[in-house]
Formats: structure tokens, sequence, C-alpha cells
């Protein structure tokens, strides 16, 4: 058989167009992001340890689940804003939490 | 998506609230006890308050005993009942005057009576207790979270030894058909870097170029999400595989003009409701297999009779009847545009471009459960990908099947016409609108008034010569009908 290579009809790879695939195609990162915020704030504001604890793991699901194309910086500022609201809920009361039953 | 994000928010901040306020109340609580403590001291030294002191007494015993079966941080409870000490002390132990005890009479009396009932033991509540056993919910949170990061060090390995596993696979094949196997697309040269590209941690990409009929093929490994722990648990309920994605796009001279697609029924029936080319030229029901002899699990979607026999050969029946487990869909088409679009109004004014492409889906073996071995067991369906590229370049409809593919594709230029005619009426009347607004506008600015005057007499002018136009046409219609 003959080489089917042609070295001379190389086409560069163009990485597919950025804006539409991704929303589409996996929304998990961005609503963890999202809850995580928001639990964090509500924990820092209302003093709930509980919600800064879900809002590590917010932040922890939304890394893992991240696309390459995503900043760094946002990852890296939801993780800070979430272990700020624990190590502030317990700075405030030491008491360890209660569990809900 | 913004309003259900506010949604969200808010619904939160209330539910916290009513929590919080529970809060509250136990700390009211702690207020309380240690109130009726501050009490407790005075009272033992008045004299006058003694006949209360029996009852202080028992409840301070049981207090104690509280306090001498829990561990050790009790300084506070034993301060305040340092009195109530000695006292206990003294009725207990038998060498002491009986005078002393005038005012305990009922004492005797009373702790039998008390014997009758239970005693009840108070709950020295957790914060009052210096432990670590009390914190034990935050230690499973952080078990937790340890756990959640081993799994996504040990996923994100696993992905990545099933990626090179599979790709060291397959380097010899692609190497021998390929010029450019590997490109992440930002050297200023185009050579080959023989790795493939991780997007992220569960895919990964390559690219291979320089071959004939072919202007490259996009691989795309999707693995199962083995990072997210989440993702695994989900996984647990519903099994799922690794895919490997295949598309080949064909340069336009090396391909005919039809749309093609066999696999599994459930695919078949998914991408016929997601793709536009499929939902537009293949518009009957995914049909059975079996006449040309494939198994049942593989269904057919064509645009013309003649298309299958075309591409049902000896070789394409053999390939996908012993790799039918692997095998989610390949589809073929001239027609290719992605999936559907979400049409917003007043946005398609032009068909989507189509590329001409060939697609395969393949599951990995092991349904979630691989091992680098099974990467092996991909190798013949890359032959059959390679096979199909030369296929689709030797395969040319004869002159029946051309004139329909040609119909088909006007009809569907058409439709969309007829759709898009409405819309596109309205941006050729704003397109109007607006130069007419402009051309005011540059009247209205003219500081000059004959200018100001010359300006709208042409504008005049231009405005009856179109009603004049448009009166010849009718005319012209109406004696054309007669």
């Amino acid at each position: 058989m003959a080489d089917p290579r042609r070295p001379g009809r190389v086409a560069r790879y163009k990485p597919p167009s950025s804006e539409s695939s991704p929303a589409l195609e996996d929304p998990t990162p961005d609503y963890m992001n999202l809850l995580g915020m928001v639990f964090s704030m509500c924990g820092l504001m209302l003093k709930l340890k509980w919600c800064a604890w879900i809002a590590v793991y917010c932040s922890f699901i939304s890394f893992a689940n991240s696309r390459s194309s995503e900043d760094t910086k946002q990852m890296m500022s939801s993780f800070m804003l979430s272990i700020s609201a624990v190590v502030m809920s317990y700075l405030q009361n030491p008491q360890p939490m209660s569990p809900p039953w | 998506m913004k309003t259900l994000h506010i949604f969200i928010a808010v619904l939160f901040i209330p539910w916290s609230f009513s929590l919080a306020k529970y809060d509250d109340f136990e700390d009211g609580d702690d207020i309380m006890e240690y109130d009726d403590n501050d009490f407790a001291e005075f009272e033992d030294v008045n004299e006058d308050a003694v006949t209360d002191s029996p009852q202080r007494i028992i409840t301070t015993e049981d207090d104690e005993e509280e306090a001498t079966v829990e561990l050790e941080g009790q300084d506070e409870n034993q301060e305040d009942f340092d009195d109530a000490d000695a006292q206990e002390g003294d009725t207990e132990s038998e060498p002491y005057d009986d005078e002393e005890f005038e005012g305990y009479e009922e004492k005797p009396d009373a702790s039998p009576s008390k014997n009758k009932d239970p005693i009840t033991i108070v709950n020295v509540p957790a914060h009052l207790q210096n432990s670590w056993e009390s914190y034990y919910m935050e230690i499973l949170m952080v078990t937790g979270l340890l756990a959640y990061i081993m799994n996504y060090i040990i996923g994100k390995n696993k992905n990545n030894r099933l990626a090179h596993a599979w790709f060291n696979t397959h380097r010899e094949l692609l190497e021998s058909n390929f010029a450019l196997v590997g490109d992440d697309g930002i050297n200023k040269e185009a050579t080959s870097t023989g790795k493939l590209n991780q997007e992220n941690e569960h895919v990964y990409n390559l690219w291979c170029s320089g071959r004939v009929c072919c202007e490259g093929m996009l691989i795309q490994l999707k693995f199962l999400k083995r990072q997210d722990l989440l993702n695994v648990l989900a996984r647990m309920m519903r099994p799922a595989s690794d895919q490997v994605q295949i598309k080949v796009t064909m340069n336009d001279e090396d391909m005919d003009t039809y749309v093609f697609a066999v696999g599994t029924r459930k695919a078949l029936v998914r991408l016929q409701k997601e793709m536009q080319d499929l939902s537009e030229f293949c518009s009957d029901k995914p049909k059975s297999g079996a006449k040309y002899g494939l198994p049942d699990s593989l269904a057919i979607l064509s645009e013309m009779g003649e298309v299958t026999e075309g591409m049902m050969d000896a070789k394409m029946i053999h390939f996908l009847t012993h790799y039918a487990d692997k095998i989610e869909s390949v589809h073929f088409s001239d027609q290719f545009s992605g999936p559907k679009l979400m049409q917003e109004e007043g946005q398609l004014t032009k068909l989507p471009e189509t590329k001409k492409t060939l697609l395969f889906t393949f599951n990995v073996p092991g349904s979630g459960n691989t091992s680098p071995k099974d990467m092996e067991s991909l190798l013949p369906l890359m032959s059959m990908v390679i096979y199909s590229i030369d296929k689709a370049k030797k395969f040319r409809l004869n002159r029946e099947g051309k004139q329909k593919a040609e119909k088909n594709r006007a009809r569907v230029e058409e439709n969309f016409l007829k759709l898009t005619h409405v819309q596109r009426q309205e941006a050729a009347q704003s397109r109007r609108e607006e130069k007419k607004r402009a051309e005011k506008e540059r009247i209205m600015n003219e500081e000059d008034p004959e200018k100001q005057r010359r300006l709208e007499e042409a504008a005049l002018r231009r405005e009856q010569k179109k009603l004049e136009k448009k009166q010849m046409k009718m005319k012209q219609i109406k004696v054309k009908a007669m």
C-alpha cells in the first residue's frame, strides 16, 4: 500500500470555539462555584458553621470538575473565601458544631 | 440563569435565619443556669437560707456526681460548690456533733423520698466539656475532605494512565497514517508533539493531520470523572463507560453528498433529535440492520437506500458485527454542522456552516472499571476508522442518487428560507428605517437653511420615485394576472 501520509497537506489544530461548548456541556463547576460563594457568605454573616463547611466542599467539587480554560484565580478566590468562612465561624464561636438531629 | 441564582440565594438566607435563632435560644439557657449558680453561692453562706439549702444540696449533689463522672475541667462547678462539699462531707461521715445537724432533719426525710423518685441526671452541655470527642462533627467533615482529596489524586492518576495506555497502543497505527500526530496549536511550526493534549482531568485530545482524503482527525478521550467523588458515587447508581470520540474532517472533493449513521438504537434516537443534519435529512426512524447481517443491537439511519447499500460492504459489516459492543455510533455526513442550535428570535438569518465529516463514538469496554489493557481492544476500531476514510473517498453515488441528494438539499434550504422569511423581511425593514432616520438627522443637523431645503427636496423626490415604481409593479402584476 502506498504511504497515505502527505506532509504537505498538514492542517494546524484549532481548538473548538470556546464560547458555546463549555456552557452547553457541563455547568457543574459554575453552579458549584456560585453555591460555594453563597454558602460562605451565609456562614460568615449568619455565623453558621455548617454553611461554612458546605462552602468548603462546594469549592473542592468545583475545582475537581473545572475545565482547563477556567481561571485558577477564581478557583483560588472561592477556596480562600470558604476557608475564611470556616475560620471566622470558629474564632467567633469555638464551640463544636451540633448535629441537626 | 441569573434569576435562578438570585432566587436560590434568597431562599437560603431566611432558612439560615430561622436556624440562627435556634442558637440564640441555647445561649439564653446557659445564662439562666449561670444565674442559678451565682445565687447558690450566696445562699450557702447565709444562715437564713439554711432551710432552702437541703434542696440546693440535693441539686448540687447531682451536679457534683455529674462533675466527678465527667472529665476533669470542672473547675467552675467545683469552686461554686466548695461549701456544699464541706457540708456533704459532714453529712456522710459519722464522728460529728448531732447538734450541728438540727436544721437538717428534713434532709434524711427528704432523701428517702428523693430516692424513690429516679435521679435525673442533668446533661452537661457539650460546650462545657473540653474534649476532642465533642468535636466529632468537625472531625467527620475533615475526614470527608481528606477522602475527597485522596479520591481526586487516585482518579486523576488512573485517567492519566488510561490515556497513555491508549496512546501507546495506537501510536504506531497513527504515525503510519498521518504526517502530524499531536499538535497543540500553539507552536509556530507544525511539528508532531507526539503527545496527548490534556484538556481536563478527564478529557484528552489528539489532533492528527497530513493524510490523503482528510483535512485532519481529532480524537477525544472522554473518560469518566474519576477525580470527582460525587461523580464516582453517582456512577455506582448508574454505570457509564469511558468514550473515545473521533471526528474526521474530510476534504471537499473527497466525499460525495450523503448523510448516513449506524449505531445503537438509543444513540441513534438521541442523535436524530440533537443533530441538525440527521433531523433534516434522515426523517425516518432508525431501521434494524438485520437485513445486512448486523446484530440486533445496531440500527441504521440513512438518507436513501442506495447509501446504505453502498456503505454496508463486507468489510464494514465484519467490523460492525465483531465490535458491536464497543460501537456507540458512526455518523457520516456532508452536511454536518453540529447539534441543533437553540434558536433565538431574530438571530438565524443564515444557514449554519456545514463541513464534510465522519464521526465515530466508541465505548471503552469495562463499563467504568477499565484497566490500561482494555485499550488494546480498541485498536481494531481505529483500523475501521482508517478504512472508512478511504471508503468515503471511493464511494460515489450514481446519477439517480445524486439527483435525489440534490433535491433533498434544495428542499432543506427552501424550508429554512421560508422559516426565516419573516425575520429577513423585518431585518430589511429595520435597515430601511434606519437609513431614513440617518438622512433626517443629517438634514436637521445642517445649519445652512439652503442646504436643508435642498436635501429635503432630494429626499422627497426619492420617495416619490419609489412610490411610482411600486405602482408600476402593481399594474404589471395586474396585467399579467389578467
